[in-house]
C-alpha cells in the first residue's frame, strides 16, 4: 500500500449497516414478508416445540413447587437464598441489553441498534417476565404475593421501606412499564404497515387497533421521534438503577462476598454483559433462518461483540477487585470468603466461572472471531452460562460458610439443586455430607485455624 | 515548526505560570516549616497533585478512548489530550519529593508494625504489610508511571508520524494500543489510588475507591479540556471543527460523569453505612460527622445537583463560553471532593480537612504552585504540534456525514 493511500476502508473494510442494493419498499416487504405473507419455515416449528416442551417442564416444575415447598430446591439455613435468586438475577440482566440498546445507543446516535432494536426489547420484555416469577415463587406463601406492594389495607401493614427487596418490586416493575412502552411505541409504524399488507380481516383489525391510527404523516413520524427519545431520556436511568437496586439486595447485608461497595457498576456490566451474549444467542439463529443476513449483517454482530468484550472486562476486573480486597481488608471473614470460593466445596462453580466469564471474551479481541457467526455463538452461550455461575457463586458460597461455626460445613451441593422425589430436606446425606466436609478441614491447616476460632469474633471488631 | 498561534491568556500562563508556582510553592513550604513541619507542606501536597496529575492522566484516558470510539468530538481535543497526556513525566519527576520524603512522613504503616502500633492501628492490620511496604510501594509507583509513560510516548510518536508520513496504516497502530490501554489505565490507577489514597487509613478499604477516582479524573479532565478548546477555537484552525455539536458532546460528556461519580459516590456510602461495620464506617463516621457534615451536604448539592440540572439543559452545552464556566466551576468542586476525601486521613482524629487555620493557606499555595508549574508545562507541549491533526482518514471520514447528522439529528439532550 502505498503511504499517500488516504483510503483507511481499504485497511480494514468497513460493512455498511444494510447491505448494498435495498429500498425502503425492500426493506418493508423483507421484514413484514415474515409477519403476513411467507409461510413460516419448518425450524420455526420446531422452535415453537421446543419452548412448548419447556414451558411444560416449567409448569410441572411449579406444580411440583407449591405442593412441596421451596425446599425441593435444597435451600435452607443459612442457604436461604437459592435457585430462585440466582435465575432472578440472571434473568433480570439479560433483560439489560435490550434497554441499553432502545435507550442509551439512541441518546448516543448509534446508527447500528435500527437492527436489532426490536430483538432486544422484546427480549427485554421476556426476561423481565421471568425473572418477575421467581421471586414469587421464592416466597413462601406465594398467594399473598400483593404484601410486598405498599397498599392502605386493613391490615395496616406495610412493608419496610429501607429493605432493598421492597425498591427491587419498584425497579422492576417501573423496568417493565417502561420497556413495554418502549417496545409497543417503536412498533406502532410497523404496526400500521402490516394493517396495510395483512391478508385477512382479522389481521387487519388487530393490527390496525394496535397500529392507533398512523397513516405516517409527517406530524406523526415527529410526535413518534419525540416519544422515542422522552421514553430513551426515561429508560436510561433503569439500565443502571435496576440492577444497582438488585445488587443491593446482597451488598446492604454484612455477609462477606456480598458486602462490598464495587457491586452496584459491577452488577450492571455484567447485567449488560450476559444481555448482549443472549442478543447474540438469539440474533445469529434467526438472522440464519428468516435470511435477515443484509439487515443484520457482521458489523451488527462485530460492534456486539465489542460492547461484550467491553463489559465482559468491567466485570472480570470486578472479581479481581473482590480478591484483592477481600485479602487487603485483612478481615478473617472477607480472607476466608475468599479462599473458600476458590478452594472449598464449590470449586468447580468458581473456577468455571472465571473460565466462562473471564477467559472466554478474551478470545474477542481477535476480529476473525468477531466476525465468525458460529464461533460467536458458542462464546455467547458460554457467556450465559458464565452468568448464571457467577450469581450463583454470589449466592451460594457467600451464604454457605458465614460467621457461624454451624454453617462451616456445605449444605447445597451440585446434587441437591435439581427437585427430589424423596422428603424435601434430605437430613442424612447432609450430615454425611457435613462429615466429609470436616475430615477435608483437616487437610487444611489453614481452614481448621478458622475452625479454632470458634465463635469467638476476632478482637478488632 | 513555527510558533503556534494560541490565546494570549495562554501564552501568558505559558510564559509567567512557572514563576508564580516555584514562588507559591516555597511559600506553602516555608509556612509548612514555620508552623509545624514538613508534613504539613506534603499533605497539601498530594491533595495538588493528585488535582493535576488527574487532568493529565484524565486526558490520557480519554485520548485512548477517543481512538477506540472515534467520535467526532475527540478528533477536536485531540491535540489538547495529547498535551496534556506528555506532562506525565514532569509529574513523574513531581512524585519523586513526595515519594521520597513526603511519604515516610505520611502513611502510618511505613515504619512497619511498630509504627502501626504507634498510630494506634489495630494489629490484624500488620496483615497488609506484605503489600504496602516501602519497597514494594516504590517500585509499584514505578511500574504504574512506566506503564503511562509508554502508552503517552506511543500514543503521541504515532500521532507525530501520521502528520509527517501520512500514513493510515496509523489508526489501526492507535486501536490496538488504546483498547488494553484502557484496561491497564483502570487497573493500575486503582491499585495507584490504593496505595497513595486508601492506605492513608489503613485499615479501611472499599473496592470501589480506585474506580471512583478514575470517574473524578474523567470528570475533571473533561473539564480542563473544554476550557482550553473554548480558549483556543477562537481562532483558526480549530474554530472550523468546534462547532456547537461538539461543545455538546463534551458537555454531555461531561454530564454522564457528573452522574457517574455521583452514582458510584451513592453506592460507596450506602454500602457501607447501611453494612455499618466497624472498619469500613468510621470513613464515613468521620468525613459526615460534626465538622464535615457542612462539606459533605455541599458535596452532594453543588458537586451533583447544580451541575446536573444545569448541564441538563440543551442551551448551556452548545455555548463555549457558558459551558467553560461550568468546567471551572467543576474543578473548583472537585478539589473540595479531593480535600474531603484525604483531608480527614490525615488528621490524628480523622474529623477535621484542615489541622489549623494555617493549613489552608499552605494548600492554596500548593495547589497554585504545582498548577503554575504543571501549566507552563502544558502549554509548551501544546505549542509544539499544530492544534489539529495534518491528517487522519478517520477523521475526515467521521466529518463526512457532519452535514447531514446536523440536519437529521433531534434535540438529543
Amino acid at each position: 500500500m502505498s503511504p499517500h493511500d488516504t483510503n483507511v476502508a481499504a485497511l480494514e473494510p468497513s460493512i455498511p449497516l444494510i447491505a448494498p442494493g435495498h429500498t425502503y419498499t425492500t426493506i418493508s416487504d423483507k421484514v413484514a414478508g415474515i409477519v403476513v405473507t411467507e409461510p413460516q419455515p419448518k425450524s420455526w416449528k420446531f422452535g415453537i416445540l421446543i419452548g412448548a416442551i419447556g414451558v411444560m417442564i416449567l409448569n410441572t416444575a411449579v406444580i411440583y413447587l407449591f405442593y412441596k415447598g421451596i425446599g425441593i430446591w435444597g435451600v435452607n439455613i443459612p442457604v436461604g437464598w437459592g435457585w430462585a435468586i440466582i435465575n432472578f438475577v440472571w434473568w433480570i440482566g439479560i433483560g439489560h441489553a435490550g434497554t441499553l440498546i432502545s435507550a442509551i445507543l439512541l441518546l448516543l446516535n448509534q446508527q447500528w441498534r435500527t437492527s436489532i432494536n426490536r430483538f432486544a426489547e422484546a427480549m427485554t420484555i421476556f426476561a423481565v417476565m421471568c425473572a418477575g416469577m421467581f421471586p414469587i415463587l421464592h416466597l413462601g406463601r406465594p398467594w399473598v404475593f400483593y404484601f410486598i406492594l405498599p397498599y392502605p389495607g386493613t391490615l395496616t401493614m406495610w412493608p419496610n421501606f429501607r429493605s432493598p427487596l421492597l425498591w427491587d418490586v419498584f425497579a422492576v416493575s417501573t423496568y417493565a412499564t417502561v420497556s413495554l412502552l418502549f417496545w409497543y411505541v417503536g412498533l406502532i409504524p410497523d404496526f400500521a404497515t402490516l394493517r396495510d399488507k395483512a391478508r385477512n380481516k382479522v389481521g387487519q383489525w388487530a393490527y390496525g387497533f394496535f397500529a392507533l391510527g398512523w397513516r405516517g404523516s409527517a406530524r406523526h413520524w415527529f410526535r413518534y421521534e419525540t416519544a422515542s427519545l422522552i421514553l430513551a431520556g426515561l429508560a436510561t436511568p433503569l439500565v443502571v438503577s435496576v440492577h444497582s437496586i438488585v445488587s443491593l439486595d446482597f451488598s446492604v447485608g454484612i455477609i462477606p462476598g456480598w458486602h462490598t461497595t464495587i457491586f452496584p457498576p459491577y452488577f450492571v456490566a455484567g447485567a449488560i454483559y450476559s444481555g448482549f451474549a443472549m442478543v447474540l444467542t438469539l440474533t445469529i439463529p434467526v438472522r440464519k433462518i428468516y435470511a435477515l443476513e443484509d439487515f443484520i449483517t457482521q458489523r451488527h454482530l462485530d460492534v456486539m461483540a465489542k460492547v461484550m468484550l467491553a463489559t465482559g472486562l468491567i466485570v472480570g476486573y470486578g472479581y479481581i477487585m473482590e480478591a484483592f480486597y477481600a485479602w487487603y481488608s485483612a478481615n478473617p471473614y472477607e480472607k476466608f470468603m475468599i479462599y473458600n470460593r476458590m478452594t472449598g466445596p464449590y470449586w468447580p462453580a468458581y473456577w468455571a466461572l472465571v473460565l466462562c466469564n473471564i477467559v472466554t471474551p478474551q478470545f474477542l479481541w481477535i476480529h476473525w472471531v468477531r466476525n465468525n457467526p458460529i464461533v460467536l455463538f458458542i462464546i455467547s452461550i458460554i457467556v450465559n452460562i458464565g452468568m448464571w455461575l457467577e450469581r450463583y457463586v454470589i449466592v451460594v458460597t457467600s451464604l454457605h460458610a458465614d460467621f457461624l461455626p454451624s454453617s462451616w460445613g456445605s449444605s447445597v451441593s451440585w446434587r441437591n439443586l435439581r427437585p427430589r422425589k424423596t422428603s424435601s430436606w434430605p437430613r442424612k446425606k447432609s450430615m454425611t455430607r457435613a462429615t466429609s466436609r470436616s475430615m477435608r478441614l483437616r487437610l487444611f491447616p489453614w481452614t481448621v485455624s478458622r475452625k479454632r476460632l470458634g465463635s469467638r469474633r476476632p478482637d478488632f471488631l | 515548526m513555527s510558533e503556534i498561534d494560541i490565546h494570549p491568556r495562554l501564552k501568558q500562563l505559558g510564559r509567567n505560570g512557572w514563576k508564580v508556582g516555584v514562588a507559591s510553592l516555597l511559600l506553602g513550604l516555608v509556612m509548612a516549616l514555620a508552623s509545624g513541619g514538613a508534613r504539613l507542606f506534603f499533605q497539601s501536597y498530594l491533595v495538588a497533585f493528585l488535582f493535576w496529575f488527574g487532568l493529565a492522566l484524565g486526558s490520557l484516558a480519554w485520548l485512548m478512548v477517543h481512538h477506540m470510539v472515534e467520535g467526532r468530538w475527540g478528533f477536536v481535543t485531540q491535540r489538547i489530550l495529547e498535551a496534556s497526556s506528555r506532562t506525565l513525566p514532569l509529574l513523574a519527576l513531581l512524585f519523586l519529593p513526595y515519594l521520597l520524603i513526603g511519604s515516610p512522613q505520611l502513611y502510618p504503616w511505613w515504619g512497619g508494625v511498630e509504627s502501626l502500633a504507634w498510630h494506634g492501628i489495630n494489629y490484624h492490620v500488620s496483615h497488609k504489610l506484605m503489600y504496602l511496604n516501602p519497597a514494594f510501594f516504590t517500585i509499584r509507583a514505578f511500574i504504574y508511571f512506566g506503564i503511562w509513560l509508554t502508552l503517552t510516548y506511543f500514543l503521541n510518536r504515532w500521532s507525530k508520524d501520521m502528520d509527517t508520513t501520512r500514513d493510515p496504516r496509523i489508526s489501526l497502530k492507535y486501536r490496538w494500543v488504546a483498547a488494553p490501554g484502557i484496561v491497564l489505565y483502570v487497573f493500575t490507577m486503582t491499585f495507584a489510588m490504593t496505595d497513595w489514597g486508601m492506605s492513608l487509613e489503613p485499615e479501611w478499604f472499599s473496592t470501589i475507591y480506585g474506580f471512583l477516582f478514575c470517574v473524578g479524573q474523567g470528570l475533571s479532565s473533561m473539564c480542563f479540556t473544554v476550557i482550553i478548546l473554548s480558549l483556543l477555537a477562537e481562532k483558526p484552525p480549530l474554530s472550523s471543527y468546534a462547532k456547537p455539536d461538539r461543545y455538546h458532546d463534551l458537555g454531555k460528556l461531561m454530564l454522564a460523569f457528573t452522574i457517574l461519580w455521583a452514582y458510584m459516590s451513592f453506592a460507596q456510602f450506602l454500602i457501607t453505612w447501611s453494612g455499618n461495620l466497624p472498619e469500613e464506617i468510621k470513613y464515613y463516621m468521620h468525613r459526615t460527622g460534626p465538622e464535615l457534615k457542612g462539606v459533605f451536604t455541599i458535596l452532594i448539592v453543588f458537586h451533583f445537583f447544580v451541575p446536573f440540572f444545569i448541564l441538563l439543559m440543551r442551551g448551556v452545552k452548545r455555548v463555549p463560553a457558558t459551558l467553560r464556566t461550568i468546567a471551572f466551576y467543576i474543578l473548583a468542586v472537585r478539589i473540595i471532593d479531593l480535600l474531603w476525601v484525604l483531608g480527614p486521613a490525615f488528621r490524628d482524629n480523622h474529623d477535621h480537612i484542615f489541622g489549623s487555620a494555617v493549613e489552608v493557606p499552605i494548600t492554596l499555595a500548593v495547589l497554585a504552585g504545582i498548577g503554575g508549574i504543571w501549566l507552563t508545562y502544558f502549554v509548551k507541549q501544546l505549542t509544539q504540534r499544530p492544534l489539529v491533526t495534518a491528517f487522519d482518514p478517520r477523521r475526515d471520514e467521521a466529518f463526512a456525514h457532519d452535514h447531514h447528522h446536523e440536519t437529521e439529528a433531534l434535540d438529543h439532550a
